[in-house]
């Protein structure tokens, strides 16, 4: 199947890259979005795994989803099995955990799943930006 | 298969117990008079009316104001106005003189009734010590249970706590270069509500990890306490997939210690939904039946194994995994419902879901105002 990237075109505009963003907080994705945003991402949201599932099995985000910013603890499909299903089903979309609870075995088990990040909220825009920058770098070698 | 179990309230005499307890021969009774109703007597009487096997036929005191008189009447305790009248009751024991009166002692000696031990000095005042130490023992072990409750509940707080923590930093740090006066206004007031619900946090919790407060006999308006349990039960567990119905009868109470009662709820809810790994329901319901009041909370989770049905409210009984259950939960939970002279049942069934039961006898509602039946 043939990539393309989403810095390329987008909705008419150029981005820097799309980010699917998934919390089951609505203030957390407003005020991720807002970071994002201002940094040149476009962002997309889904409150919980499940609809984070569907939101990338929705027409182009198959293709166009560069990374995404998951949180663990959710309602329906939490951010554990996600993760799951997007390592298994999507490999090359580089995963950043966002979480609100430090747990070193979870973040050293993720990160050995090839999650990018484990990030613990709050987290400030700056490490939040260069997380996805770097995320971003390994989206882009993944479809050299 | 269905299993059920019911832990009646300890007797004193006159009360009887259903379920498992009706296939058990009738304890051996011993009638017991206590003369003395001070710190000591109250001690004993808070201890003894908890025991099966023990029946309380009378307590006295040369003074009214005695505060084991007043505890005696609410435990349903008959109080005679005189050594006399309680030492000549039919049947006695054990008389428990604990008034370190030596003067009581001779009395008592002359007048105790054939066939009935008299307990006084030295002897009275070591049982006293140790059944004070006994009741230090069971305020202590029901917050020791509390704290290692509380340890589960990090999960819940840096989640609550960090969620808002991460909304005042993003919007602070936007707020650095917003430029759009209405917008810095808007997130201003986010900041403010995300601070307040930080510190709601720490007021649940704080005042939920506190001693058990020394003043017990309130009025708890049930369907609110069960309301606060929840919100307290959900740092421990996650309510994300669980559907949480109510069915409140309105205005119900019981009396009794509301920081006890709390702890009661909270763990039988958060029991209830760790038995709910894949989601389910929580029912929380009361009801008031020919004066007595019915708190019910069910689940439908993995059940109960028949075998363990009438273990669970054992001491260090748990089936968690090491590290996660002190065993002390159930345990704990049928001594405060017994204080309150209140019985806890459970039936259970494999793959379908448990229904704890609490019963409260005869109270009479007042104010409580949340839900309806």
């Amino acid at each position: 199947m043939n990539e393309f990237k989403s810095g390329f075109f987008v909705g008419g505009e150029s981005c820097n890259g799309r980010v699917l963003v998934v919390d089951d907080e609505p203030d957390i994705r407003k005020v991720v979005r807002m970071t994002l945003q201002k940094a040149g991402y476009e962002v997309l949201e889904a409150e919980n795994g499940a609809k984070a599932i569907e939101t990338i099995n929705a027409g182009e985000n198959r293709l166009l989803l560069d990374v995404m910013v998951c949180d663990i603890r959710m309602p329906k499909v939490n951010g554990i099995e996600a993760i799951s299903y997007f390592r298994q089903n999507y490999p090359r979309v580089p995963l950043i955990v966002l979480t609100g609870f430090p747990d070193t075995d979870m973040a050293t088990s993720l990160l050995r799943q090839g999650v990018v990040d484990y990030l613990v909220k709050p987290v400030e825009g700056e490490k939040l930006k260069s997380s996805v920058a770097r995320a971003m770098e390994q989206r882009e070698l993944a479809r050299l | 298969m269905e299993a059920r179990s019911e832990i009646p309230a300890a007797t004193t005499g006159h009360s009887s117990g259903t379920g498992r307890a009706e296939d058990m021969p009738p304890p051996l009774l011993t009638k017991v008079a206590i003369i003395g109703a001070g710190r000591g007597g109250a001690a004993l009487i808070e201890l003894l009316h908890q025991l099966r096997t023990v029946e309380i036929a009378g307590i006295t005191d040369r003074n009214p104001a005695a505060q084991g008189l007043q505890l005696a009447r609410e435990l349903s305790v008959p109080v005679f106005a005189g050594v006399s009248d309680l030492i000549g009751i039919n049947g006695l024991n054990l008389v428990m003189d604990v008034t370190g009166d030596p003067a009581m002692e001779k009395i008592l000696r002359r007048q105790i009734p054939a066939g009935a031990d008299l307990l006084s000095g030295p002897s009275a005042r070591l049982l006293c010590d140790l059944v004070r130490h006994e009741s230090a023992l069971q305020a202590e072990l029901l917050r020791t249970d509390k704290l290692a409750g509380i340890g589960s509940f990090a999960a819940g707080i840096a989640h609550d706590m960090n969620n808002p923590l991460q909304l005042i930093l993003g919007l602070a740090e936007n707020l650095i270069d917003e430029c759009d006066i209405d917008a810095v206004h808007l997130q201003a007031q986010d900041i403010v509500e995300a601070v307040k619900r930080t510190t709601a946090i720490c007021r649940d919790l704080t005042s939920y990890s506190r001693r058990s407060s020394t003043h017990p006999d309130n009025a708890i308006p049930i369907n609110s306490k069960l309301d606060e349990a929840l919100k307290i039960a959900r740092y421990a567990v996650g309510l994300q997939d669980i559907e949480v119905r109510k069915s409140y009868w309105p205005d119900v109470t019981v009396t009794g210690n509301p920081d006890e009662i709390l702890h009661v709820f909270v763990n039988l809810i958060t029991n209830a939904v760790q038995a709910m790994e894949h989601g389910g329901a929580l029912t929380l319901s009361t009801a008031s039946i020919d004066g007595s009041t019915i708190v019910r909370i069910s689940d439908t989770g993995h059940g109960i194994p028949q075998e363990m049905v009438s273990r669970i409210f054992e001491p260090f009984f748990t089936t968690k995994p090491p590290g996660k259950g002190t065993g002390l939960g159930l345990y704990n939970i049928k001594n405060v419902i017994h204080h309150m002279h209140g019985t806890i049942g459970v039936e259970s069934r494999l793959g379908q879901g448990s229904t704890f039961t609490i019963t409260f006898p005869r109270e009479t509602g007042s104010n409580d105002g949340s839900g309806s039946p």
